[in-house]
């Protein structure tokens, strides 16, 4: 169980975290298909880069935010004594 | 602490039996494959290929059967992280967006990219901002959270009002996507399989509810990820000798962008708020594949995004699904594993887009040249496309697809037997019968819990709590069998329309609730209710003209006036008890006991104490 003075640096620890995980990657959401128009001209694999970008570049870069953010935010849990006993 | 490590064990075996499953599965394809290379009666193999699936759900659902109150609103809290994320996959995309979705591809192309974007967002905001604290909170559905959370039984009556409407849109959707995709295997009326299908739901998930629901849904999208991974996995080794269809199409891609707009596909501008996704039926290719921005414009893009990401990140017929899982950690580790999967079939309907295509630009290339290919009969015969085949030429506009048929047609233009497109249609059976089953198991939750026993904190005894939810889940599968029945509706727009309500009514509150603490009950209420309304309203003018938005965003400009409401009801009015404050601080941290649990057994011993 959580102490009761850690509650306060836990919580600003775990905002931050999610500011960072969070906003990085609601920007790239409204950017990355404005953009996608331009990058077309180029190639990767085949594809033209803006169409790769949105598609295939768009689910790694979910992947990696959860997968980050889910070991981040276990790694601050234990930090604090917040996790839970299993 | 006192609900003991025994309840939340997970099943070691799972992995074995769902591995039983998933061969079984395989071992039906491959016995029709034969079966149809020696020639046996098409039909009856169609029918064996519709019947056999549902018949294993059925038994699924009733080996599990339970009535045990933990076990039948939340699978006992014992799915594992990768289970609740295949589910949760396949529950957001269900059968609308895996077959109506591979028509938007292969028509819109690019714009489609909205569904994606959408879907993968949801589940990031989702794991990030919602899901750990939903399951720390661990309330058995969405309204029943937010009016422990803020001790007020209005706010419960009312957001259980708000949220039956945008899940009784995805049932009716699903079970008729289930059932325009199931009439491609039976010779039945439409309203026939719509019966069937309801039918089906209710038998696989009313004895055991959520773990019955639970267990025949990982099984149901094996299914889903077994018939579209192979399938477009065949096709792609056929077509450019390389075993990853999603990865593999570039070179095609290459091919649509330098031939189609020669071939007469000319670039397309729309303004920025459009938003044309195509609709049920067969319609003509009119815009090159990797051009942005020819059908949806970027404004429309970018809130359409954000309409469906609300709506699914605050879904309440998947929230129920993280409640569910055995802990905190694990509900995080679920939402990835969400992530993946979904953005996997999302890739993959894609593909097999692009390979539709490519087989239609091929068809024009080749038609000055010689004969037009045999498959294109084929598909015709198979009601898939539609042409004249008499005209002189035929060209991008002679060219008529079904937008629901495209991803059945895929085999068909590849040249693989028949049974190849058979297995495609028991799977995205599967996925539409899953999300059925999902939304017709959590709004027969919400209202055994929420309205029926909505007026008394203390939970009825288990018995009459599970037996009420039974028969909630029997009315809730025939309401929406009627209602597909008598208001039939292109699915993708039914549930683009209740994401985008689900999104506007409760996404502000459900995050407020969470991330800040001087929310009000009074706020709470207001928010869920203009936003209903203020989404209702967008969608009603939308559809009769009034107001220049198109439909499927128009409900998400509830969501800013739901926000500004509730934020200033609360600080105009604000009230703070104790108890709400204390139940937030305990949201907040992962560690300790469940929260609705603990009140659950406090209300008990308080009743035990007076009488």
């Amino acid at each position: 169980m959580i102490e009761r003075k850690e509650r306060k640096p836990y919580w600003r620890h775990t905002k931050w975290q999610v500011l960072a995980s969070l906003i990085p990657f609601l920007a790239i959401v409204v950017v990355l298909p404005l953009y996608s128009q331009q990058l077309n001209s180029s190639r990767f694999l085949g594809f033209p880069l803006g169409y790769f970008l949105a598609a295939h570049g768009f689910f790694v870069i979910a992947v990696v935010t959860v997968a980050s953010y889910v070991n981040r935010q276990n790694a601050i849990d234990h930090w604090h004594g917040a996790h839970e006993d299993m | 602490m006192a609900f003991g490590a025994r309840a939340r064990m997970v099943n070691p075996r799972l992995g074995t039996y769902f591995s039983i499953f998933a061969a079984l599965f395989t071992a039906l394809f491959l016995l029709i494959l034969i079966f149809e290379q020696l020639r046996l009666d098409e039909h009856l193999l169609k029918v064996v290929f519709f019947a056999g699936p549902i018949v294993i759900y059925a038994a699924i659902g009733l080996s599990v059967a339970s009535n045990d109150t933990l076990n039948y609103f939340a699978s006992g809290r014992r799915v594992p992280a990768l289970y609740t994320g295949v589910l949760l996959a396949t529950c957001s995309l269900g059968g609308t967006f895996l077959v109506a979705g591979t028509g938007a591809f292969f028509f819109a192309g690019f714009d489609a990219l909205v569904l994606m974007l959408g879907t993968l967002t949801g589940f990031v905001v989702m794991a990030i901002v919602l899901a750990p604290f939903y399951r720390k909170f661990g309330a058995f559905t969405v309204p029943s959270y937010l009016g422990r959370r803020f001790e007020s039984r209005p706010l419960r009556i009312i957001t259980a009002v708000v949220a039956a409407v945008p899940m009784l849109l995805v049932l009716s959707a699903e079970l008729r996507m289930g059932a325009g995709v199931a009439g491609r295997l039976i010779t039945a009326s439409p309203n026939m399989i719509v019966a069937l299908l309801a039918l089906s739901v209710a038998v696989s998930t009313a004895s055991g509810g959520m773990r019955s629901f639970t267990w025949v849904g990982v099984a149901q999208s094996i299914a889903v990820f077994l018939a579209l991974l192979g399938v477009a996995t065949t096709v792609s080794v056929i077509v450019t000798s390389l075993p990853i269809p999603q990865l593999a199409n570039g070179p095609m891609v290459r091919s649509l962008v330098h031939n189609e707009v020669r071939e007469g596909l000319q670039v397309v501008n729309v303004w920025p708020l459009a938003f044309q996704l195509p609709g049920e039926g067969f319609a003509a290719l009119t815009k090159p594949y990797t051009q942005p921005f020819g059908t949806i414009g970027p404004l429309a893009f970018v809130l359409g995004t954000f309409a469906i990401a609300t709506g699914i990140s605050t879904a309440p017929w998947l929230l129920p699904r993280v409640a569910a899982t055995p802990s905190v950690y694990e509900a995080r580790k679920a939402l990835g594993w969400a992530t993946v999967f979904s953005g996997l079939a999302i890739l993959t309907i894609s593909s097999v887009a692009v390979f539709m295509r490519d087989f239609a630009l091929d068809t024009v290339m080749s038609e000055r040249l010689g004969p037009l290919p045999k498959w294109l009969f084929d598909a015709a015969t198979a009601h898939l496309v539609a042409f004249d085949p008499s005209a002189a030429r035929l060209g991008f506009d002679g060219l008529k697809f079904d937008r629901d048929g495209v991803l059945f047609a895929l085999p068909v233009a590849t040249g693989l037997p028949m049974a190849f497109a058979y297995v495609l249609i028991a799977g995205t059976l599967a996925a539409a019968l899953v999300t059925a089953s999902a939304t017709t198991v959590s709004l027969a939750a919400v209202l055994c819990e929420d309205v029926v026993q909505g007026l008394s904190w203390e939970p009825a005894p288990a018995q009459s709590r599970v037996w009420i939810m039974r028969g909630f889940v029997i009315i809730v599968a025939v309401c929406g069998a009627l209602l597909t029945i008598m208001a039939p509706t292109d699915p993708l727009q039914l549930v683009l329309w209740a994401l985008s309500i689900t999104g506007a009514s409760l996404f502000p509150v459900m995050i407020l609730s969470i991330w800040w603490k001087r929310l009000t009950s009074v706020g709470a209420i207001i928010g869920v209710a203009t936003g209903f309304a203020a989404a209702a309203l967008a969608i009603f003018l939308s559809e009769s003209g009034t107001l220049n938005v198109p439909s499927p965003i128009a409900g998400v400009l509830g969501l800013p006036i739901s926000l500004a409401l509730a934020l200033s009801t609360s600080l105009l009015r604000p009230v703070r008890t104790r108890h709400t404050l204390e139940v937030v601080r305990d949201i907040r941290v992962p560690g300790g006991e469940i929260i609705y649990d603990r009140e659950m057994q406090r209300l008990q011993l308080r009743k035990h104490v007076s009488t």
